[in-house]
């Protein structure tokens, strides 16, 4: 069973790192999870993402989720918003294109143009 | 919707988007009452009587800058739990929250899967860092209870400022919730 001494010891780990690197957030991923993106699959891409975060150890990706925003015909739609750069929408998504979008945008920083359906604000 | 666990992560967004800063879960598989019931409560603004009358609604919608007024969410909820001999009530108070209760016929041929509680309780969980999640799952079975109980604000006290998305304690939390479905069993339906 999980207890609340294994989060300690999770603390003091990622206290270290922080010391390390700082406590930078580099990119802030956002799940659109209103009632047609959850229709279309979006806890699916959701879990995806923290697979990947947790698989590939990316300790400065925040994932949040957040409701509808109007583009209901390409959920599931994921923002991702780095600092100092343009936000990126993703649309459509499934599982296979967060695993592309993980590995090119977030660890490598190429934006994967076949799956942008809107730039900017 | 196809199954419970998402029309459950449709109400959770709901109880979000109406600034609840704590939301109860609590879901119940009752097999001698032959009855599977989910009660979702929230502290958020609540709703007036004609509010709530009218969120049951196909054509209404909260969310104020759609330009198509539709929001099936509940209506959808409430209908496939109807359609199982269950029911769904929906209660709320301005300014002190929202309290739903759904019940499906366990046994029942229409009756949807649960579906991934896990996934949808941890995304929620991650993705709500600002919100207290307060979880019970738990099953009555020949005269025995087994019951399973998270509650997110005792692991961010203990976390301090180290953010639920760090990859350690999604796992944590990941597997804390797989252990207590797999021992509250609430997921064999």
């Amino acid at each position: 069973m999980k207890t609340l001494a294994d989060l300690k010891k999770i603390r003091e780990k990622a206290q270290e790192e922080m010391k390390l690197r700082g406590g930078n957030v580099r990119i802030k991923i956002v799940v659109g999870m209103g009632t047609s993106g959850i229709a279309m699959g979006a806890r699916e891409v959701m879990k995806t993402f923290l697979e990947e975060i947790a698989n590939r150890n990316l300790t400065d990706v925040l994932v949040t989720q957040t409701g509808e925003k109007g583009l209901s015909s390409m959920e599931p739609v994921v923002d991702l918003i780095e600092e100092g750069k343009p936000k990126v929408t993703y649309g459509n998504m499934t599982p296979e294109k967060v695993k592309k979008v993980v590995v090119e945008h977030i660890v490598n920083g190429r934006v994967v143009s076949d799956y942008v359906v809107a730039t900017g604000n | 919707m196809q199954d419970i666990s998402l029309h459950l992560l449709d109400i959770i967004e709901n109880s979000v988007r109406a600034e609840a800063k704590n939301i109860k879960v609590r879901v119940i598989r009752n097999v001698q009452k032959n009855r599977l019931r989910i009660i979702v409560e929230d502290d958020g603004v609540g709703m007036d009587s004609q509010t709530l009358e009218m969120a049951q609604n196909p054509f209404y919608t909260s969310k104020e800058e759609r330009e198509k007024k539709v929001g099936l969410g509940i209506p959808l909820f409430k209908q496939n739990a109807e359609a199982t001999n269950g029911c769904f009530k929906m209660a709320s108070e301005p300014g002190f929250g929202t309290v739903l209760t759904v019940d499906f016929q366990l046994d029942h041929i229409d009756r949807m899967p649960l579906g991934n509680l896990k996934d949808t309780l941890l995304g929620a969980i991650v993705g709500h860092p600002e919100v207290d999640f307060d979880i019970n799952l738990i099953t009555r079975e020949k005269g025995l209870e087994q019951s399973f109980h998270f509650d997110t604000a005792a692991i961010k006290e203990e976390l301090g400022d180290i953010p639920l998305t760090y990859p350690d304690v999604i796992e944590y939390i990941d597997q804390s919730l797989y252990e207590g479905i797999q021992n509250t069993s609430v997921e064999d339906v």
